[in-house]
């Protein structure tokens, strides 16, 4: 297994230092990241849990470079993204970053296909057919191909977009609550192969999620409150999870 | 990408179409427009074609004529030299006079009177039945005639000649004539030969003498050897081909300034397009704020969403301008019919379609498509990639704050509005005074559309206010809907208020025209009936005044001649109707004074000519002696003659004397059946046409309503545009707002009430235009009628209300049809599969 992927755990595929986001203005002024500084190994799966505001989802997007900081630096795969312009990064999301949201993950318009090599099309590169055709098998969309996404369940259309997170070979794949709209056996289905992608196929994956049961699925959890870390756990079980969060709430 | 955007055409297919609707009508309008001018170019070139088919030399009268009292014309002793030329196979003259006709009623017509050429290669007709003339007692008609006077071959004809002798021709055939502006005024067209059209008229001689080459001469041969013939001084002489590329350049001229006409309808129409297209791509764009976002998030650049926009906008215009190309065509054939249907015997609907039609089509198709969807796809491209991520779209940012740029610009539009129409209200002269003014009420038309945004909120809360009391929730909320985005609110009323502007404002100056024409006409006939002659330059005998004179139930009459000056035309009254029949305002001077040798200016002339009571005029007549008359009193009267003086006065000019330009008759006071009473006096003359002012103001008020129907379905084309373009947002509004929508419905609201709801909003947007509209339209003719208005003729602001309701109901209605197919898609989505829809 490890054979495959020499550098686990070793090198840092996402690092993030003193990052400040702030929301609005003046006295309505929230510091959704008040100074978070945090590392994310290469070839690990990764959890970042919280309550409800916490800071989860805006450190998110800004380790993605889908947002912009107020303060601090990312870095994804040795590339300082925060002084990056538009063409910059939208270059790094098609060639080194993967998504994949809790909705609204696909064009309504293109077939399971279609979305699926959306990115590559989208950079004029070619897919490599065998790297597609391992992804696709393995997430047994084979026969769900030509589907529209009105036309495959909310199981199906999570994995096309783990398909799609994965056909570029990014440096790491980025997971908002990929769970969070799926019944829990699809849930377990997409958590599997995330896992999967990252033990057998040495993908970075980095999971926002408030499910422990998602969470335990990880290598390691980081906890976030009120736009600090709050602790990390490594080798994660749903209780060791859950204990963790109430120790928070309390 | 290519493929992102066919799917997304496809999925968007619906959608697209409903708005390539209002460009492919747009698409149309103009492809009918030069379809039908090149039809127009086509037809009238055949027409000239056939003039100068064969002709090989042209003489046309040039320079003056050597004395005032000749007629300038070609003398039979140089026609015989022109035809002595050598290498002249034939000549013949070319001429036309308007003849009355007297038609089967006994009434007489004006008609078109032609020679016919001697040399069959010269006519310039096509033979449909029987034959040419060729006696001087044989006439040949065109078809047309035939049929509107319902002659038959073998039958007689009545012409009037000079002093209105009857000529009795038999009919012998009939010709076709094609499209030319002779056939297409409705004038009846004869022909006669050469001698018999002398006849009528014998001292005018022919205008042009056309010559057709024997074997073996060139054209210029022949040229220089007519030229050698008849010499050069006050003759153009023309080879056949310069003769036919002059006449083509005058045909392209003429049909090019209808096509400019129509042009600029196509022009409204298109900018009320382009608006919906705007409008739709900012919908869809909004609509799509996820669905970018997330192309975004998978590594779009923001060129490839603009690219992917902008391609999708290009798709759809190529698509609508075929759909409108072959619309087009259609419209142009279908305009060729209805204007067939105004003269009878029809001809061939052409429809030539030019690479530069088809060129037009799609660039103006495209183009206004691509340009409407470029500040749309910019703002698609300023979609954010975390945008993907939130559950509902962002639609707060799209409310307008008052920008400065926008109020600047309305300042700056107001400024040349305002300026323009206080400018042109200054102008004496009329058409200058319309067009800057015009201009103007344009400029502030500009203004109010750029301050749009800004207006929806306050008018929204005017209009909205009864539908809210009376409607309750479901009005109060269509209200709240229709204000929420006023851009968008903004945007899609303003294509119709740019249709109702423009109908209101045409409206409204046409039927204050017709009010002023129609108080002209009562100031101008103050009799029961007015009886004139059916043939211009024809005047009645005299005889005629004194047999109505005698008819018991008349109380008086007062016959009128008229006196043509070089620039002025004075009427001549009996002395004894001046203060009866007759009664100008007077501003100085006193009509007691008006006597032998004496006129009462009109004001308007006074002003014009600098003179005043006391002074004197001097009339040049075009026979006769000139005569100096002393101006006694000025009057004022809408568009009266330039002045009025005794007949006595009026007779020593040589055309007033030969008869009477009309006779008013008063009946006596409880006569019934007067009109019989006059008739029997003028049904024996041909050329008397009895008028009452009350059928005269009927006739008129029909043409002036045929002016305005024609105009309101041109502008309606926009406004059935516009309508779309509100259709649209409502569809995209519903789409939008799937998830509010259910939210709704699961707290209470009824289906029903839904479907109101969207009903109410589609109808305030609607009013919400058309007020605008309204008003702008209303206020802009008045300042038209105000430019029009000067001196001596003022321009009554008449509002027809009855008219205006005509239009709000019908913006009321459509905007009901309108929200019919949105309302079903609304009501039809489960409350649980709207509330899932993120």
């Amino acid at each position: 297994m490890s054979a495959l992927v020499s550098d686990v755990g070793t090198r840092t595929a996402v690092a993030a230092a003193n990052l400040v986001k702030v929301y609005g203005k003046g006295d309505t002024a929230v510091r959704a990241l008040d100074g978070v500084s945090v590392e994310f190994a290469a070839g690990r799966f990764t959890a970042i849990m919280g309550p409800s505001g916490s800071g989860k989802s805006t450190l998110m997007h800004c380790l993605a470079g889908l947002d912009n900081v107020d303060g601090g630096s990312v870095n994804i795969g040795g590339t300082e993204i925060t002084s990056l312009g538009d063409k910059e990064l939208t270059r790094l999301r098609r060639d080194r970053v993967g998504f994949v949201f809790q909705a609204f993950n696909l064009l309504p318009t293109l077939t399971a296909e279609a979305n699926i090599l959306l990115g590559l099309e989208l950079a004029g590169r070619k897919p490599d057919r065998e790297w597609f055709d391992t992804i696709v098998d393995v997430l047994g969309l084979r026969d769900r191909l030509k589907h529209k996404p009105t036309e495959l369940s909310g199981g199906q259309q999570q994995r096309v977009a783990c398909a799609r997170a994965l056909v570029a070979r990014p440096d790491v794949v980025f997971a908002d609550e990929p769970t969070g709209n799926l019944d829990s056996r699809s849930g377990a289905e997409v958590l599997d192969f995330l896992r999967m992608s990252v033990r057998k196929l040495g993908q970075t994956v980095i999971m926002v999620t408030h499910d422990p049961v998602a969470a335990s699925y990880a290598d390691r959890v980081v906890l976030m409150a009120d736009g600090h870390l709050a602790g990390e756990i490594d080798n994660p079980t749903a209780d060791s999870v859950l204990s963790a969060l109430k120790h928070l709430g309390a | 990408m290519l493929r992102t955007i066919i799917a997304g055409l496809k999925a968007r297919t619906a959608r697209l179409v409903l708005s390539s609707v209002a460009i492919a009508l747009g698409v149309a309008f103009v492809t009918g427009t030069l379809v039908l001018g090149d039809a127009m170019t086509a037809s009238l070139r055949d027409e000239f074609a056939k003039g100068a088919r064969n002709v090989d030399v042209s003489v046309t009268v040039s320079g003056e004529s050597s004395s005032p009292d000749e007629i300038p014309g070609i003398t039979p002793e140089t026609l015989a030299k022109i035809r002595q030329a050598p290498g002249v196979a034939a000549a013949d003259p070319r001429d036309f006079q308007t003849v009355p006709l007297v038609a089967a009623n006994g009434k007489a017509k004006s008609a078109w009177a032609v020679p016919l050429a001697s040399n069959e290669k010269l006519n310039e007709f096509d033979l449909v039945d029987g034959r040419y003339p060729t006696k001087d007692d044989e006439i040949a008609v065109d078809k047309r005639t035939a049929s509107t006077s319902k002659l038959t071959i073998g039958q007689p004809v009545v012409l009037l000649g000079e002093g209105d002798q009857r000529h009795t021709y038999t009919l012998v055939g009939t010709y076709q004539q094609g499209t030319n502006q002779v056939s297409l005024s409705g004038y009846d067209h004869v022909g006669l030969t050469a001698a018999a059209f002398q006849a009528l008229e014998p001292e005018r001689p022919p205008y042009q003498v056309v010559a057709t080459a024997a074997a073996g001469f060139t054209q210029q041969q022949v040229v220089d050897n007519v030229r050698k013939a008849i010499g050069d001084s006050g003759f153009k002489i023309q080879s056949g081909e310069e003769l036919t590329r002059e006449t083509l350049e005058r045909v392209e001229q003429q049909s090019g300034e209808f096509t400019t006409v129509l042009l600029a309808f196509a022009i409204i129409a298109l900018v009320v397009a382009a608006m919906v297209i705007y409008n739709t791509f900012t919908i869809l764009v909004a609509q799509r704020t996820r669905e970018l976002a997330l192309m975004r998030c998978v590594g779009a650049s923001r060129a490839q969403v603009f690219r992917g926009v902008l391609a999708e906008a290009l798709v759809m215009g190529l698509a609508a301008s075929v759909i409108g190309l072959f619309g087009g065509i259609g419209v142009s054939a279908l305009l060729q019919r209805v204007i067939f249907s105004f003269g009878e015997g029809g001809g061939t609907v052409l429809l030539p379609v030019t690479a530069t039609t088809v060129a037009a089509s799609f660039a103006v198709g495209t183009l206004v498509t691509v340009l409407a969807a470029v500040l749309p796809a910019r703002k698609a491209t300023r979609v954010a990639p975390v945008a993907a991520l939130r559950s509902q779209p962002d639609s707060g940012e799209e409310v307008s704050r008052t920008s400065v740029v926008r109020v600047l610009t309305a300042v700056l539009f107001g400024v040349i509005g305002v300026g323009g129409i206080v400018f042109g209200m200054g102008i004496e002269d009329e058409d200058a005074a319309m067009f800057v003014s015009g201009a103007g009420t344009m400029a502030l038309l500009a203004a109010v559309l750029v301050l749009g945004p800004l207006l929806v909120g306050p008018v929204n809360r005017v209009l909205g206010a009864l539908p809210r009391a009376v409607l309750g929730v479901p009005a109060k909320l269509a209200s709240a809907n229709a204000g929420r985005n006023p851009k968008r609110t903004a945007a899609t009323t303003a294509a119709l208020m740019i249709g109702v502007t423009i109908v209101s404002l045409v409206t409204v100056v046409a039927n204050s025209a017709k009010e002023t024409a129609n108080a002209e006409i009562d100031q101008r006939m103050p009799a029961d009936y007015t009886v004139t002659s059916a043939v211009y330059g024809r005047p009645l005998p005299k005889e005629l005044a004194e047999q109505l004179a005698d008819v018991p139930e008349v109380d008086r009459v007062a016959p009128t001649t008229v006196v043509y000056g070089e620039r002025e035309y004075f009427t001549g009254v009996p002395r004894d109707a001046i203060g009866t029949l007759f009664r100008p305002t007077v501003t100085s001077g006193s009509l007691d004074d008006l006597g032998d040798g004496t006129v009462a200016v009109n004001a308007q002339y006074a002003k014009r000519q600098g003179v005043a009571v006391g002074q004197v005029v001097t009339v040049k007549p075009g026979q006769g002696q000139a005569q100096e008359l002393k101006v006694v009193a000025i009057v004022e009267g809408q568009r009266l003659s330039d002045g009025i003086m005794t007949m006595e006065t009026s007779s020593r000019f040589p055309q007033a004397a030969e008869g009477y330009e009309s006779i008013l008759v008063k009946l006596k006071d409880g006569v019934a059946n007067g009109r019989a009473a006059v008739e029997k006096v003028t049904d024996p003359s041909p050329l008397a046409v009895v008028d009452s002012a009350a059928e005269t103001k009927e006739q008129l008020n029909q043409q002036l309503n045929q002016v305005l129907g024609f105009i309101w379905a041109l502008i309606g084309l926009a406004v059935v545009i516009a309508l779309f373009g509100i259709a649209n947002t409502l569809t995209l509004s519903v789409l939008e707002r799937t998830r509010e929508s259910a939210l709704l419905r699961a707290l209470g609201l009824t289906k029903g009430q839904l479907r109101l709801m969207l009903v109410v909003e589609s109808v305030l947007m609607a009013l919400m235009g058309a007020a605008i509209g309204l008003l702008l339209g209303i206020g802009f003719g008045w300042v038209i009628t105000e430019a029009l208005s000067n001196d001596t003729i003022s321009v009554d602001l008449v509002v027809p209300f009855g008219q205006i309701g005509v239009m709000l109901a019908g913006a009321v209605v459509a905007a009901i049809l309108a929200a019919a197919l949105p309302a079903r898609r609304a009501a039809r989505t489960s409350v649980v599969a709207g509330m899932a829809e993120a």
